[in-house]
Parts: C-alpha cells; structure tokens; sequence
C-alpha cells in the first residue's frame, strides 16, 4: 500500500495518461511503454483553434502531427477549389510523409475544433530511432503499411476511375462506342 | 479626384500622408530589435555570461532528466534527484582527489618565486645539448643575460593579472551561487519555457519555429555534451600519459588540458604548450620534451579522427574561416566564454538562416535544388 503511494507521488499524472495515449495510435503500435516514454519527451503540444491552419499544402513539411484532442480536415488544393480529403479525430496523425522526406506538404491541414495536437519534429525522430533499432523497426513498419494502404487505396481508385473513362472495357462492355483512331 | 500616380513621389513631390504611416517592413523591424537585444546582451554580459554557463551546464544535465521522465516521474523529482547526487558525487571526488591536487597546486606555488631561474637554467641546459652536436647552431641562441631579461619580462607580464584574481573573488563566489541556481531552475522548467513559447506563436508558424528551435536544441546540446566528454576524455589521458611519462604535476596538467581543450584552436595548444613547459623545467633535456609532443600529437589525433566524431560528431558544419572568426570575435565580445560559445552560436545562427531560406524558397515557388531529394522514383508499385 505504501509502495502504491510511492508511486503515485512520484509519477506524473499526466505523463502517464499520454503514454496510454501514445501507445493507442496506430503508428506506434508494438512499441514498450519504455520506448514509448523515450518517444514521449520528444514531442511538444500545441492548441489550435477551430479553423486554425496547421500547415498549408506547398510548405517544407518537417514534423508529424498526433491529435491529441479535437478534430482536423486535410484539405488538398483541387482545380480552383479546395478539396476536403479527410477529417481526423483524437488518435489520428498526419503529416508522416514528413518523418521520410524533406518534400513539401502534399496537402494542407486545419483544426475544424479546438484541438490539442502532439508535434514530432523529423529530427527528433531521426535521433530517436538512430539510437534505438526496435523503435527503428517497429515505427517504420507501421509506416509502411499505413502507405502501402494508401498505394493500394490510390490504385483502386485509379482502377474505378479508368474503368468509367470513355474507351475503357468496361465502359465499352457497357454499350459504348469505341473511340475512332484519328486518321493521319 | 487626385489620383497619386506611379512615380509621382520621384518627381519632386513630397511622400503622401497615408505614405509616411505605413510601418516599415517586418524584416526592418526584427533587424532593428536584433541589434538592440544584442546591445542589452553586451551591456549585461556578465549575468549573461552566468546564465550562458547555466544553460550549458542544464544542457549537459538534460538526458538524464529526459530519461527520468520518459519513466513518467515528476520532472521536479528528477532534477532535485539529479543535484543531489551530483553534490554527493563531487564531495566523494573532493574527498578523493582534491587533497592530491592541491599538494600539486602547493608544490608549483613554493617553486613559481624561482621559475625564471629554473626556466632560465632549462634553456640554457638544452642549448648546450644542441650546441655540442651542432656548434654552427650557437650563433642562433641569444646571449644569456639578455634572454634571462626578457624571460623575467614575459613571466612578469603574464603573472600580473593573477592578483586581479582575488579583487574578483565576490564575483566568483557569486558565480558559485547562482550557476547552481540558475541551473535548478533551467532543468525544471525548460519544458514550461518551451511551451510558453509555443503557446504564443502563430500557429501558421509553428512547423518553422518548432524545426528551428529542434534544430538549435540539437546543435548545442549536441556541441556541449560533445564538448564536456571530449574534455573529459583528453584530460584522463593527458594525465595518464604524463605520469607514465614522469612528468610532474600529472593530475593539475591532465586536468588543465581537458579544461583548456573547451577553447577551440587554442586549447590543445596551450594544454601542450604548459606540459611542455613543465617536462622541460623538470628535465632539462631535450628527448623527454619530445615524448611529450608526441604525447599532446598523439591525443589530438586520437582526438580529431576517434573521440571527436563520437562525441561531437557532425553538429558543427562550419566553415574553416568562418570557425577561426567566430571565435576571434567571440573572445573580443566576451573573453573566454565567449571563445567556447562563439562556435555553437554562429552554427545556430547559420541552421536558422537556412530553414527560414528554405521556408521563403517554398513560399516562393521555386524548384527544388536541394541535394538529398534527388532520390529516383519507381513510377508503379504492385
């Protein structure tokens, strides 16, 4: 009992509620609640609120972004318009494309509420899993997998798209008339 | 209605009043506060000055307070955990090591009064080692009364602001109190600092400031952990070297050397420079003066090609120029310290410039040129 007192004194509430946080997110998933607190003090908070840009499509991406609390649109700059891709609640991050590439932002992100964000910057991250493999390992393979989903999501998409482009089989099987080769 | 026209203003008419109230631009504005928070520094440089050794000193001390909180326990626990086995471990190594430094520092304190005559009595001992292989080298060697003159010259000019030492002794103890607290404080509550700052930035800005505040954390933490270890490492074998060398004062010289290595450029040189001195008052010849440049040679390689890039590894990317100015102009502003913090200050302000460049780049529009991205791209995956 006195032990559990202990304990409870010298552990910090908070720290403790954002390592069950951190070990929720589908990203770090597999990794100790050791390699998560090494994750932990790594990363900063920032409040938005609502309607608040986070990044903007275009800019050098340097950290990934864990919403903590509230929600976030990514919105992707179309013909003229912007085009909301996603909405992302607590749990959700984005921006990961930073962790690999020094490319810009693919698309822009906004708090649609007042929201808590947790910030990993790229250079942190590179210094954690220099020094730790399994962190190394574990991260980048949730990485991958969350990208090889959004290859195989983008060819799906593409395979629907072609099928109902005029002259496609499927949109010939349908009764379509077969486009005429322009004669040269 | 009067229409103001393009280039009205350069034909002899005055700036309209709408004109003058424009503020100036934002970049004018952070030069002018820029220069007056480099004026306040300078104008305060010696509390600055305790708050730059306080930072370094909390820098050092920082992964330790990380690890402790990567387990979840409370940030002040860790730190006051921290100080408190910091002050037992230096009262351990006082207990142990001080009584045998400070027979050294006694030892070369009784013997300083006869130092140019013992110094004088070296040369002159190695002169004649010289002159008996090589007679034709006599005609190089200055008579003896006019060398012992201006030797007695040079030791009374560099001994004399050794009494200005105890007119700054409040200073000292001064500095003594308040590194110690500023530092407590500092690791405590860095993190609170940090997102003071991060809750009033806009939030437009974030990504840059929190890439260049990362960046700086990196770079001098990074530089000064590199630095203390580097330190360390040098002074243990400058002083292991020099005792099996049986050179005197091995401890208060190994010592000196890890401290005196801190200064860039200079540091080995002097370290070296005052072993040498040592081992030639001693010896009196020239062969064990030689082991003894072999031995500062030999850890500043080891140094450079072994304990450097483990230890400081490549924070600093700085130009050659650029590092031998930083740190003349540095010791101009704030002696000393301001040799050994000139390097990590330049390279903070250099990252800085370059990602707040790469930010205008991308704002912009313009192509990308940056060398790392130029990886080739599998055009279909399956």
């Amino acid at each position: 009992m006195a032990s559990l007192h202990w304990r409870d004194w010298a552990t910090d509430p908070e720290q403790l509620r954002r390592l069950d946080f951190l070990g929720k997110v589908p990203l770090f998933a597999g990794l100790s609640r050791h390699q998560l607190g090494k994750l932990l003090v790594k990363l900063f908070e920032k409040e938005y609120a609502p309607g608040e840009t986070i990044f903007l499509e275009g800019e050098p991406g340097k950290a990934l972004f864990i919403v903590l609390d509230g929600t976030v649109s990514i919105f992707h700059a179309g013909h003229g318009a912007e085009e909301r891709v996603t909405s992302l609640a607590r749990g959700a991050y984005f921006g990961e494309l930073a962790l690999i590439d020094d490319l810009p932002r693919s698309a822009s992100a906004r708090a649609d509420a007042q929201s808590v964000l947790l910030i990993l910057y790229k250079s942190h991250f590179d210094d954690l899993i220099e020094g730790h493999s399994t962190i190394a390992i574990r991260v980048m393979g949730n990485l991958l997998k969350a990208l090889a989903g959004y290859v195989r999501a983008a060819h799906a998409r593409s395979a629907d798209h072609a099928t109902t482009l005029p002259g496609s089989a499927t949109a010939l099987e349908q009764g379509e008339k077969p486009l005429e080769r322009p004669d040269r | 209605m009067n229409r103001v026209q393009p280039g009205d203003a350069t034909k002899g008419a005055g700036p309209s009043r709408s004109a003058r109230l424009i503020p100036p631009p934002a970049s004018i504005l952070w030069g002018v506060a820029i220069v007056i928070t480099t004026l306040l520094v300078y104008l305060s440089r010696e509390l600055v000055l305790l708050l730059f050794v306080s930072a370094a000193l909390a820098y050092l001390l920082s992964p330790l307070v990380r690890t402790a909180e990567s387990a979840a326990i409370r940030r002040e626990l860790a730190v006051t955990g921290l100080f408190i086995t910091l002050v037992v471990t230096l009262l351990l190594a006082a207990y142990f090591l001080v009584p045998r430094l400070r027979a050294e520092v006694s030892t070369l304190y009784r013997t300083s009064s006869s130092l140019t005559e013992r110094l004088d009595e070296a040369i002159d001992a190695i002169q004649k080692e010289i002159t008996t292989d090589y007679p034709a080298a006599r005609r190089m060697f200055p008579e003896r009364e006019a060398r012992y003159d201006r030797l007695n010259a040079f030791i009374e000019h560099q001994t004399a602001n050794v009494p200005n030492l105890v007119s700054h002794l409040a200073t000292i103890v001064l500095a003594g109190v308040l590194i110690p607290f500023f530092t407590y404080f500092l690791l405590r509550d860095s993190r609170r600092i940090v997102q003071f700052l991060m809750d009033r930035l806009p939030p437009v800005h974030i990504e840059t400031s929190v890439a260049v505040w990362c960046q700086i954390d990196q770079i001098i933490g990074r530089y000064l952990r590199g630095l203390a270890m580097d330190g360390l490492v040098i002074g243990v074998a400058a002083a292991s070297g020099l005792w099996v060398l049986g050179v005197n004062y091995p401890l208060l010289l190994g010592a000196f050397s890890g401290l005196a290595n801190v200064v860039p450029f200079l540091g080995p040189i002097l370290g070296g420079g005052v072993a040498m001195l040592v081992a030639l008052i001693q010896f009196k010849s020239l062969a064990p003066l030689g082991k003894v440049l072999v031995l500062y040679l030999g850890i500043k390689l080891l140094d450079d090609v072994v304990i450097q890039p483990m230890t400081i590894g490549h924070s600093v990317h700085l130009h050659p120029a650029l590092l031998i100015a930083s740190v003349i102009v540095g010791e101009h502003a704030f002696g000393l310290i301001g040799m050994i913090v000139a390097v990590p200050a330049v390279t903070v302000l250099q990252e800085t410039t370059r990602l707040l460049l790469e930010r205008r780049h991308h704002q912009a529009g313009l192509p990308d040129t940056h060398p790392r991205r130029g990886v080739p791209i599998q055009h279909f995956v399956c």
